[in-house]
């Protein structure tokens, strides 16, 4: 990384501030997680660390008939990737606004066809500055979460916020190419930052 | 009388899973130009090579790379072995041989004429050997990051490679029986990653897809390759790119009236043009390119005969136009399109899991004038239009389809000699063969 850092004093948002869900959920399970590198020790860090965790307090809920996805809403990927420590800043992407809760949207991904259970996933950038050359990595961070975090049924759209980047088409490019993602994946350097960031993903 | 709807005429049923199936990732499967056989490139490191008599698995590859096995090609003209190129994201292509012995283990009902004489067939394999059976040959090392695509020429001379270095590299199989290949050349014009290239049927002409939007044609002038054609249309990145079949024809039996003269001219035309190109891309666009025809290159290139040719044409450039863009039916990038050469349809597949399959229709539309005040000349001039005669949601559940390959049909079901089946490869590792019923 480079020592000089590109945002040396950054906005912080008061952790009161940031959006949480008003009524506690049942369950934050997500049902049955990718086949991601680092997916079994997501889902360790998960189980430990869930506020409401009744369904692995109970090892026998599935069986139960607790067959039933939660469903999954904006706050909840907020909360995935809200966690995510910025690549220079000890600071999650949810304090210092890079990621926030109106920017996130989910919608069916195949409209014309109704009983399609696919979705996508669009979270939308706000990158610190606007010549932040981290962004696609931060970037490559939220959607290595959600690959991590969401059942495949889910497609990501992971974009910078429009008019916030001086590069924005050129990262949004990179960000939506599978093939580049799924190689940067097997980047033995940048998957170390990226498992950095995502240390405080609880 | 004329069918120009989207209405779906023919049906894409299910006939076997490729059992069993990587659990990571397949990004492509390869039919081999021959045998009964598909080779499934996979995350996981490995090549899966499968039947297409029995659907089943009858070995892997592994060992060769260190990271995804992005594509693989299996090298055509080759007797009594077969040879395949493997392409992955470690930067490296490796060049793998194996004796032809499968349909000994197989018990095919079908015989492979020229296969029978070969020395290849003579050996006995037992199924536990198969395995050790694949012998790594060489490792072309010369790309700077992650091989996207390989594809051998028609002859089998020339092995084309593309990576996220933006070059194409050239190399030549020496057949010195020492597994040497020799660079030939380095291609650096693309200003993107190169995502997929393809040799004409034919000719030794290469096209290119790119991460820039482009496609690129290449060809040899006096021992230089160079581009010779740069085709801009395409709104975003262009996964894939596939050639039509040297003889394809449209479909007729849509027109009614005799429509012989007109179809000719569109013969003649076709011809003075050569094979067209079909593009894919991230913009949810299957566009087809037409070679505008020189004079100098008035006479065909190849007889018709499938025989490889390398008669190169005069002068360089080329002109490319853009003939049609498909009816749209894709809400997410499309990875992959695949043009029959035995029946002309053309399947597409992409992020969204959906297979589309279109067809050609040959009809006669009134020459329109060009001078909106004029009237409209009624003599009809011979025209095609493609029409969607199948789609498929979800092909592989929720999973997104990383390719589409026609084959030849060999399992027993099979009815007629000539049929085919579609073969789309996907995300959770499941490779799927399809049949078209009309």
């Amino acid at each position: 990384m480079a020592s000089e850092m590109q945002n040396s004093n950054p906005t912080i948002l008061n952790a009161a501030d940031l959006p949480t869900r008003l009524r506690p959920t049942s369950s934050n399970k997500l049902g049955l997680f990718g086949k991601g590198l680092f997916a079994p020790t997501l889902l360790a860090a998960e189980g430990t660390g869930l506020p409401f965790t009744d369904s692995y307090s109970s090892a026998d809920s599935d069986s139960d008939g607790d067959l039933l996805e939660e469903p999954i809403d904006e706050q909840e990927i907020y909360d995935l990737v809200s966690t995510i420590s910025d690549p220079e800043h000890p600071i999650s992407l949810g304090a210092l606004a890079v990621v926030s809760l109106p920017d996130i949207s989910i919608r069916p991904t195949l409209p014309n066809v109704p009983a399609s259970p696919l979705r996508t996933v669009t979270v939308l950038i706000t990158p610190t500055i606007t010549h932040c050359s981290l962004a696609t990595v931060i970037g490559l961070g939220v959607r290595v979460r959600l690959e991590q975090s969401l059942p495949p049924r889910f497609r990501m759209d992971v974009r910078i916020k429009e008019g916030t980047h001086s590069t924005a088409n050129e990262v949004n490019k990179q960000l939506a190419d599978k093939e580049r993602v799924a190689a940067a994946l097997e980047n033995g350097t940048l998957m170390a930052v990226i498992a950095k960031m995502l240390e405080t993903c609880q | 009388m004329i069918m120009t709807t989207a209405k779906p005429t023919a049906q894409i049923t299910f006939l076997s899973d490729l059992t069993p199936p990587s659990f990571e990732r397949t990004w492509l499967t390869a039919p081999h130009p021959t045998l009964p056989l598909v080779a499934t490139c996979s995350s996981d490191k490995t090549v899966r090579v499968y039947s297409l008599t029995k659907f089943e698995l009858l070995s892997t590859i592994s060992g060769g790379h260190k990271r995804s096995v992005r594509t693989c090609a299996w090298k055509p003209y080759v007797q009594g072995e077969s040879v395949l190129a493997t392409g992955s994201f470690d930067a490296t292509v490796g060049i793998w041989r194996r004796w032809d012995g499968y349909n000994r283990t197989e018990e095919s009902t079908e015989s492979w004429e020229w296969n029978s004489e070969t020395p290849g067939n003579n050996r006995l394999i037992n199924q536990e050997e198969d395995d050790e059976e694949w012998r790594f040959a060489v490792l072309l090392d010369g790309h700077d990051s992650e091989v996207k695509s390989v594809s051998w020429s028609p002859s089998g001379m020339l092995l084309a490679t593309c990576a996220r270095d933006k070059s194409i590299w050239l190399w030549e199989d020496l057949n010195d029986g020492d597994n040497n290949f020799e660079t030939v050349a380095v291609m650096q014009e693309h200003e993107g990653d190169v995502k997929c290239v393809a040799w004409h049927p034919v000719e030794e002409c290469l096209a290119s897809a790119s991460y820039d939007d482009t496609i690129r044609l290449w060809r040899e002038e006096i021992d230089d390759w160079g581009q010779v054609s740069c085709i801009r249309g395409h709104a975003g990145t262009v996964w894939y790119v596939d050639w039509e079949g040297v003889a394809n024809e449209p479909s007729t039996t849509a027109v009614t009236g005799d429509y012989t003269a007109l179809f000719a001219e569109w013969k003649n035309q076709h011809v003075l043009s050569g094979p067209r190109l079909v593009s894919c891309s991230d913009d949810r666009t299957v566009r087809i390119w037409r070679r505008q025809p020189k004079e100098q290159q008035s006479q065909s290139v190849f007889g018709g005969t499938g025989i490889p040719s390398i008669i190169r044409p005069i002068g360089t450039d080329e002109a490319w136009e853009e003939e049609k863009v498909l009816p749209q039916m894709h809400t997410l990038p499309i990875y992959a399109v695949a043009w029959s050469k035995r029946t002309g349809l053309l399947a597409s597949v992409g992020a969204d899991g959906r297979i589309v399959v279109y067809e050609e229709i040959f009809i006669t539309a009134p020459r329109q004038n060009l001078d909106a005040g004029s009237p409209v000349d009624m003599s009809p001039l011979p025209y095609t239009e493609w029409v969607v005669i199948a789609v498929l949601d979800g092909a592989h559940g929720i999973y997104e389809i990383n390719h589409v390959t026609w084959a030849k049909r060999t399992d027993r079901d099979r009815k007629e000699k000539e049929e085919e089946v579609l073969i789309t490869t996907a995300d959770d590792g499941s490779v799927k063969v399809w049949a078209i019923a009309r």
